[in-house]
């Protein structure tokens, strides 16, 4: 009795196996995205945000999808007036800002924009109880005031040049927020704005689904339908690609070189400021010593690294400023140097000692270099700079480990670090190398101290004149050449497959933290689906 | 039975407790932050007061045994807290997940139940044959082998190399709803792998009671009656095999919530045990507690039906005939 | 069931197999002296050769070598973890079966609760919450394995204790502890040693899958669960062999071990049915 059930059993799944594969065999195409309308549009991320309220941070740089911010970055990374009518008047020596609001904008419910809507975003992102990660970003904001219903006045704390940089920022309703809990209302998962999309659902781990809002202010966008599926782990996005169930897709660059001869997709590469650095600690005996800095900074092969780890997507980085950035001082550039490498220890005194690492003063040419587990670009970058300084005769005893346990370190080892933002020199330099700000949190991880460095940052800060600013980060970036508290190694390009079914793609320069706001669709509402409907693979 | 089933339930009630306790209590010893982790690469560049406030909102510096009361009381009125990685409430994610779980988990059990019996008589039939022989070695290799790495190979061949099933997810990304056709291609790999992970044992047992059954008087006396191989096969090792296999099935359970763990992992099958691994690496304690609790009720209750399901089956094993 | 020749078969294949790894792990680090973290990048990615009989990693490191130093990491974990679980699982069976009555109850409640939680998902827990490394990851393996090790040692005591030499001893005025390392405690000592021996595939197989899942062990110090988890990205770039060989390298010396140990254990208890576990 129970033989023949299981026979059964067995005879009705095999069927059903059989069916089943006959099923996937037989219809191969069909539930590709491709096939679909090209009006839709679905692409892997790899980040989820951990919220969609912008009074928790969602939507600080601009190209948030559901909102918009007073200003917005065109592909130039020039500010473009977006809820604001034109760019804001700066009075009072850099202390006032004011903004004219542009009218006839309503919110996704009908609601209409007005002034106070920004003064409650802005408001309540400065409050404490808000559990806002970003507001230090805010920190030159001293008040916003709404004069009537269709200006806004910033008064700031000091003249800070970048701040209208800062104000890309998405801006909430105030009638749907205000009346709840900042933190833990339905605002945070169910959000309204102004913005070219509306959000259709969020499966948490899974994807994002947004529709086109109608009644947008610049334009009902063309696709309609955009899909963010979040896919935290490179190789499942890459075979999710492949399979057709993407229409486009973040990847590491070792990935995206698998699509290359891919006749219907493209491959977007998106400048970046996104850096990675070895932070040489100044508590640190060996790594603190300006020599052994120094000799390191020549030793790395950089261009190795963007050859081979990064297949190209990258270029060498000598400081936190890309080499091809307007910012950038020219003349700072080192040159892959072994030998100088060698002939900088020998002078000052470290010497080769019986198992090739240096010594001086008894103390040993050796320290620990600390990655983040799972970040395999980090691994990758922290096991070639081992392998170049330990023929410099430096050791380097690389080590993973998650934050938790680097954290606690990172004052007297070195870590393999990542960072950068796009836009004004200020917002990663003077978190980065103030020495005020030195083991705050992330900031300033290897407590690097240089009062030339101290003095030019807060002068590039104060002042709006392009040329005084100019002079000022020139003169950081070559005092990091004479004492390299970091070794930066690479800028990283970011890289995009995108299937080529729509025309007027373009990326901007993208920061470290890649959320959705970057990549190809940072304007997926200017998109235009192909006439021929595009090619599948 | 019912009286059973009714103290069973009784004795796990200290038994869940007692893991929560534990749940904390490890919690407790662990050196994580967990306002790092509810910040997320925002927090790498945020203040030291940032960090301070956002501690006390979260309510994160209270005492062992309040923390511990406090989600007890809330658990039994359903509210398991908030998911700091998924960012709604643990109910709500367990609702959503457990249902493709015990899909996976359940095609997965029909897999190995149905090829580990058909190749344990096959084998049990003809100890020492090929076929046997052959099976037996792949069985004990494939019980050696990583779910994980197997998962991996499959998808290589199969995704990759063959292009004929999908590589991951529930269903394809572009749709909106959940179709039925769609959920059974994406279905197909992962059952396979998980069912294929736990087939050893399955076949083993079966190959072993199917084997021992064919050598005993009964079968012998049927043999020398003159009846048909196949009813001897099907009336009597049959069933002799497989009751024993069957009643253990629950015992399984903890072995396939394990196998599942690895496989949800790699074909990012959107279940529960996906959700447990994503709560262990981003330490997302209400989600990892809630979920460990949860796995034990599973194994609890598979262990009460094992038992079950030998009671019911005990009088009626037929090696009498 | 099998006849002896194919049983002596299987006994030689993997003393041999055991032998081999054995001599492998210990030799070859100290022979080769090669720091095994030293990449090359212009060798990255090159499949299976003369010069690299399986191929290279993608950051140009020889496989095979990988591979042997990451068996020699699993072998060490899981020769400590196993150690330590059964220890643990030795004292506290011992305790149960010698002490009895209300400590013994209580002890099994314990066995019987721990045993109600799958053992990965105990062990993830454990190392979710502690930073993971090395003793997190045997504190693991330890604390999921030392159930059965428990039990087993419970049931000899209980046996031991009715045994005429015992009841002599403890007549005879010796103390209770007298009794369990004397007399208990070497008669024990022979199933707590197999118990040991069998854990270790298992503890191998616990250990690759918590670092598959980026639990375990640290990446420098990569064992072969690291290895498979590292091949991920490669595998979509064709390149088949990171994952294949350190996925045999795990499964080979499990199977051989647990060939050994059968053997061992089958003449230790002539009278149980082979199990079926590994």
């Amino acid at each position: 009795m129970a033989a023949r059930t299981v026979r059964r059993a067995t005879a009705a799944l095999a069927t059903g196996a059989l069916a089943l594969t006959t099923a996937a065999c037989s219809n191969p195409g069909a539930d590709t995205a491709g096939s679909g309308p090209k009006d839709s549009a679905v692409v892997g991320i790899a980040y989820e945000p951990d919220t969609l309220s912008p009074l928790l941070g969602y939507g600080k740089d601009g190209n948030s999808k559901i909102f918009d911010g007073l200003l917005a970055f065109d592909a130039d990374m020039k500010l473009q007036p977006a809820l604001a009518a034109k760019l804001p008047r700066v009075s009072d020596g850099g202390l006032t800002y004011t903004y004219t609001l542009r009218p006839g904008v309503t919110f996704s419910d009908g609601a209409p924009f007005t002034a106070k809507d920004v003064v409650f975003t802005y408001e309540t992102i400065l409050d404490p109880k808000t559990n806002n990660p970003s507001r230090t970003e805010l920190d030159a904001l001293k008040s916003v005031e709404a004069v009537g219903d269709d200006t806004v006045v910033f008064h700031l704390k000091y003249p800070y040049a970048p701040f209208a940089e800062r104000t890309v920022h998405a801006i909430a309703p105030e009638h749907v927020a205000g009346g709840q809990d900042v933190n833990t209302g339905a605002f945070t998962t169910k959000p309204i704005g102004t913005g070219p999309y509306v959000l259709t659902g969020w499966s948490k781990g899974e994807k994002l689904t947004f529709k086109a809002n109608p009644t947008y202010w610049n334009g009902a966008p063309a696709v309609k339908r955009f899909t963010m599926a979040i896919i935290k782990d490179d190789d499942v996005r890459a075979t999710r690609l492949r399979a057709g169930d993407l229409d486009g897709a973040i990847l590491p660059p070792n990935l995206a070189a698998g699509f290359g001869s891919d006749k219907g997709r493209k491959t977007y590469t998106a400048k970046t400021y996104d850096y990675r650095t070895v932070t040489l600690p100044t508590h640190n005996p060996v790594a603190g010593d300006t020599a052994v800095r120094r000799a390191l900074d020549v030793a790395v092969d950089r261009q190795t690294m963007v050859d081979k780890i990064l297949e190209g997507a990258g270029k060498p980085a000598y400081g936190p400023v890309p080499t091809d950035s307007p910012w950038f001082a020219k003349g700072t550039e080192r040159r892959h140097d072994l030998a100088g490498a060698q002939k900088i220890l020998d002078e000052a005194g470290w010497k080769p000692g019986a198992d090739g690492v240096r010594v001086k003063n008894g103390v040993r040419a050796s320290f620990p270099l600390w990655y983040l587990s799972g970040d395999k670009l980090r691994q990758d970058h922290a096991l070639a700079y081992a392998s170049d300084a330990r023929k410099a005769g430096i050791e380097i005893k690389t080590q993973a480990g998650t934050w938790e346990v680097i954290e606690p370190r990172m004052k007297t080892d070195a870590v393999l670090a990542g960072g950068g933002s796009p836009g004004d020199p200020d917002f990663d330099q003077y978190l980065l190398l103030k020495s005020t700000l030195a083991g705050d949190g992330f900031n300033n991880m290897a407590w690097y101290d240089n009062g030339t460095v101290d003095r030019a940052l807060e002068d590039g800060r104060r002042t709006n004149d392009p040329a005084k600013r100019k002079a000022a980060y020139d003169t950081v970036q070559r005092a990091l050449v004479a004492n390299p508290g970091y070794t930066f190694l690479t800028h990283i390009d970011h890289l995009y497959v995108v299937n080529d079914s729509w025309d007027g793609l373009s990326t901007q320069i993208e920061p470290h933290d890649h959320g959705l706001a970057a990549g190809p669709w940072w304007n997926v509402e200017t998109w235009q689906p192909k006439n021929n409907g595009g090619t599948k693979k | 039975m019912a009286r059973m089933t009714g103290r069973r339930a009784l004795a796990a009630v200290p038994v869940l407790l007692g893991v929560t306790l534990a749940v904390f209590a490890v919690a407790e010893a662990s050196p994580f932050d967990p306002v790092k982790a509810y910040a997320g690469t925002a927090g790498l560049t945020a203040s030291q007061e940032n960090l301070d406030q956002l501690r006390h909102n979260l309510g994160v510096d209270q005492p062992l045994l309040t923390r511990w009361w406090e989600w007890l009381t809330a658990a039994v009125t359903g509210d398991l807290g908030d998911s700091a990685v998924m960012r709604r409430p643990v109910a709500d994610v367990i609702t959503e997940r457990l249902g493709w779980s015990v899909l996976l988990a359940a095609t997965a059990f029909l897999v190995a139940i149905a090829l580990g019996t058909l190749l344990g008589v096959l084998a049990g039939r003809r100890r020492g044959g090929l076929l046997d022989r052959t099976v037996s070695a792949l069985a004990y290799t494939l019980e050696a082998a990583p779910a994980f790495w197997l998962g991996l190979l499959a998808i290589w061949f199969f995704a990759l190399r063959l292009g004929v099933l999908p590589a991951g997810g529930l269903t394809d990304t572009a749709s909106d709803t959940v179709t039925p056709d769609q959920v059974a291609r994406h279905l197909v790999l992962p059952a396979l792998v998980l069912g294929v992970s736990q087939l050893p044992w399955f076949f083993l047992y079966v190959r072993q009671g199917v084997g021992d059954a064919l050598d005993e008087d009964p079968v012998r006396g049927a043999r020398a009656r003159g009846l048909a191989e196949r009813t001897v096969l099907t009336g009597h090792a049959l069933r002799a095999g497989m009751l024993p296999m069957l009643t253990l099935i629950g015992s399984r359970v903890p072995e396939l919530i394990t196998g599942a763990l690895l496989v949800e992992t790699v074909f990012s099958w959107p279940g529960i045990a996906a959700a447990t691994v994503q709560a262990a690496t981003a330490v997302d304690f209400p989600l990892l507690a809630a979920l460990t609790v949860l796995a034990t009720a599973a194994v609890l209750l598979g262990n009460l039906l094992s038992d079950l399901l030998y009671g019911l089956a005990d009088p009626r094993v037929g090696f009498d005939g | 069931m099998a006849d002896p020749r194919t049983h002596r078969l299987r006994l030689w294949t993997s003393a041999l197999v055991v032998g081999a790894v054995v001599l492998a792990v210990l030799l070859v680090p100290p022979l080769v002296q090669l720091d095994e973290q030293a990449v090359d990048l212009s060798q990255k990615l090159l499949p299976p050769s003369w010069e690299h009989p399986f191929g290279t990693d993608d950051v140009g490191r020889d496989l095979l070598l990988r591979c042997v130093y990451g068996l020699r990491i699993s072998l060490l974990v899981g020769l400590v973890a196993a150690l330590v679980a059964t220890v643990l699982g030795t004292a506290v069976g011992a305790a149960a079966g010698a002490l009895g009555g209300w400590t013994d109850r209580t002890l099994m409640r314990l066995v019987d609760a721990f045993s109600s939680v799958p053992h990965l998902l105990l062990g993830i827990f454990v190392v979710a919450l502690f930073r993971p490394g090395v003793w997190p990851v045997i504190a693991s393996v330890a604390v999921t394995h030392w159930l059965s090790t428990a039990r087993i040692v419970r049931s000899e005591v209980l046996s031991l204790r009715t045994r005429p030499h015992i009841e002599a001893a403890i007549s005879g005025g010796a103390s209770r502890r007298r009794v369990a390392t004397r007399h208990l405690l070497p008669a024990v000592l022979p199933q707590a040693g197999l118990a040991a021996v069998l854990m270790v595939p298992h503890a191998m197989w616990h250990e690759s899958a918590l670092s598959f899942l980026g639990l375990g062990l640290p990446s420098h110090q990569a064992s072969l669960g690291n290895l498979v988890q590292s091949a991920r990205s490669s595998l979509l770039s064709g390149a088949w062999w990171p994952t294949l060989f350190p996925g045999l390298f795990l499964i080979l010396p499990t199977l051989a071990i647990a060939g050994l140990a059968g053997t061992w254990r089958d003449r230790l208890n002539p009278r149980r049915r082979s199990e079926l576990m590994l």
